[in-house]
């Protein structure tokens, strides 16, 4: 029954006031910049991640992530609502939601995503528990070699199975810890590509990094392209909202299959929400027997979607906080507020400080429950947020970037490194790398080397010592496999998109 | 379109050139060690190297294909961050109020039109809403006005 006063200390540690006040500030949040378009999750975290070097680590970690799951529920709004997927992970539920909306029954769509959000969000919450605690377990036994294979692997998982070129992933994995370099090496104490710079000793913030590459190349890249839309108010009123018998037997299968979907590839490093949502849309097509009302307001459509994207959002966890393998760029994120507390990621996170772990896990729950509560009441809040004009809200969103990297250290080097990344991440994207796997390679590639340089001390230089030992060699092996199968998949593409050019 | 897939070439050849970049300064500057006690060169000039070469895959494989021709824009960007730089001259020298002026003003550029009115009210609406967040929520010592002269 360890679990039980495990769960105790965690939900003690998320129901303190402060704990509480910071959960709801991040859901709130999370939800709002996940209602308007081109505003997305990460520009949100970055944003705020300064501010959280104020707080303690555990709320500071549960107000991120609050942000990070919340933007799944706003992300659904705008989506049933806009037809414009407010994040990523719910462009799927653009495809039936909307014609929900169309038909008046916007309403039903809303309130019925909200609760297969809050069914998906309670499984992955449950598999986090159960599994977590296991997987570090067994992770504490492992030395140099399978700290640096698993980090490798993690690496280039994210970059190769995600999306677009496995090449130019892979390309990014490495520029990005190359970025993580810059300022003193530990072991040496010789400073690196600090250009004689004093400030960059410390080595580049992840702050200005992450806002540079995400917010400031994501308002270049909106700014005259987003508009408002308009909404039929309609089909949002209160009486809209009561799903009828038929919509609930409809919808709860789907709904489980859909958290199932969603737990396993978001526990998947480089697969994620986003790809767990298409996925149980696409399954929901196939075993429906009426496959043919998909796409005009099916309520399948968005159950099982909308409950996969948010399962995923827990179980991401899993990785990061047992073995420190972050499987996306917010996760990376996560880990980075840790690390600039002070705390070592890794499978001893979870025995060393056991109320951070647990109550970020209860803080999930409540925030769920918050989100749950929020959504259904501030829908009419939501829908007059979206239509605010963008020309109001970038520079506003610039202003508060650039006052956050100038309050880390009060000095104006911050926030000329961040227009620097601004720089970079608009070339990453007018070249159409992504950027997601540059801000994983920063937060590992120290990490990295330093586990490579001991690793080699150990075996006294020799390159085998990653492939003899069973563990390191079998992650070795099926990093290698994963490789061989991103770069099979992208010959077939090209192959495939060279002969459809052919014909024509 | 393009003969030779464009976006990637240039792609390639940036990539190429920091990764040599990197690997040569890692080789003159920072002690290179021996495999088993790695001085703080190797890494990065592996890395470097590593690099290099997918810049040039990517580079040669851009030659095999026609490309669609990339999607730049001059005037929005340029204003995003010139709002940045703004922001970054002026908060030091002159404080808080006039740096946000500065980076709302010239951002606000970037829709390439400009409305006087709404972007006085921004203008006015933020100089009131951040000193707020920042001062009181968060207790940061940013001076609002500053003369340096």
């Amino acid at each position: 029954m360890e679990i039980l006063g495990n769960l105790g200390l965690g939900l003690g540690v998320a129901l303190s006031p402060a704990n509480l006040l910071f959960c709801f500030l991040g859901v709130l949040l999370g939800t709002l910049v996940g209602v308007i378009p081109g505003l997305g999750a990460l520009t949100a975290i970055s944003l705020l991640f300064p501010l959280t070097f104020q707080l303690e680590p555990t709320t500071a970690l549960i107000m991120l992530a609050g942000i990070w799951y919340g933007t799944a529920y706003g992300g659904s709004i705008a989506s049933i609502l806009l037809n414009i997927p407010g994040s990523p992970s719910s462009a799927v539920t653009c495809l039936d939601g909307y014609p929900m909306a169309r038909q008046g029954r916007g309403g039903v769509a809303l309130f019925m995503t909200a609760v297969a959000s809050f069914v998906g969000a309670t499984v992955g919450i449950i598999l986090l528990t159960l599994f977590a605690p296991v997987i570090a377990k067994y992770a504490l036994a492992f030395g140099a070699a399978e700290y640096f294979a698993l980090m490798l692997m993690g690496l280039v998982a994210a970059s190769t199975i995600s999306e677009g070129s496995a090449l130019k992933g892979l390309s990014m994995v490495v520029l990005g810890i190359i970025i993580g370099l810059v300022g003193m090496d530990t072991q040496s104490a010789t400073p690196r590509f600090t250009f004689g710079s004093l400030e960059l000793l410390d080595g580049v913030s992840l702050a200005a990094l992450a806002m540079g590459i995400f917010g400031v190349a994501e308002v270049i890249m909106s700014v005259r392209r987003v508009s408002p839309a308009d909404i039929d108010r309609d089909s949002v009123s209160f009486k809209a909202f009561k799903p009828t018998r038929d919509d609930i037997r409809r919808s709860w299968l789907p709904t489980l299959r859909g958290a199932s979907i969603g737990s396993f590839f978001g526990a998947l490093p480089g697969a994620g929400p986003s790809i767990a949502s298409f996925l149980s849309y696409g399954i929901e097509k196939r075993v429906s027997r009426t496959p043919e009302r998909f796409g005009h307001g099916a309520i399948e459509g968005i159950m099982g979607p909308e409950a996969a994207n948010n399962a995923a959002d827990q179980t991401a966890f899993i990785p990061t906080l047992s073995l420190g393998i972050p499987g996306s760029a917010t996760m990376a994120l996560m880990l980075g507020a840790l690390m600039i507390h002070g705390i070592a990621p890794g499978p001893s996170i979870i025995s060393s400080y056991p109320q951070l772990f647990w109550g970020l896990v209860m803080s999930f729950w409540v925030g769920n429950i918050f989100l749950l509560v929020l959504n259904i009441p501030l829908i009419g809040l939501w829908v007059r947020l979206l239509l605010i004009p963008y020309r109001f809200l970038y520079p506003s969103v610039l202003l508060f970037i650039c006052l956050g990297a100038y309050s880390t250290s009060l000095d104006a080097l911050e926030v000329w490194l961040v227009a620097v990344f601004g720089v970079v991440g608009y070339l990453i994207r007018v070249l159409r790398f992504s950027a997601a796997p540059l801000l994983l390679g920063f937060v590992l590639g120290p990490l990295m080397e330093e586990h490579f340089r001991r690793a080699m001390v150990l075996s006294q230089g020799d390159f085998m010592v990653f492939f003899d030992r069973p563990i390191s060699g079998t992650i070795m092996a099926v990093t290698g496999a994963i490789l061989v199968w991103g770069v099979w998949s992208e010959s077939r593409r090209e192959r495939r998109s060279k002969s459809r050019q052919l014909p024509s | 379109m393009y003969k030779v897939d464009f976006t990637d070439f240039v792609g390639g050849s940036l990539l190429t050139l920091v990764g040599a970049a990197v690997a040569i300064v890692s080789v003159t500057y920072y002690p290179m060690g021996t495999l088993q006690r790695m001085g703080p060169g190797m890494f990065p000039a592996g890395l470097g190297i590593v690099l290099a070469v997918f810049g040039i895959i990517l580079a040669l494989q851009s030659l095999r294909r026609p490309g669609e021709r990339p999607d730049i824009r001059v005037w929005s960007p340029l204003f995003v961050l010139g709002g940045i730089a703004a922001f970054a001259l002026v908060v030091s020298p002159f404080g808080l109020i006039p740096a946000i002026v500065a980076i709302t003003v010239v951002a606000s550029l970037a829709e390439l039109r400009v409305r006087p009115l709404s972007l006085a009210l921004l203008c006015l609406g933020l100089c009131l809403l951040a000193p707020f967040v920042f001062r009181i929520c968060l207790g940061l010592q940013i001076p609002m006005f500053r003369w340096p002269f």
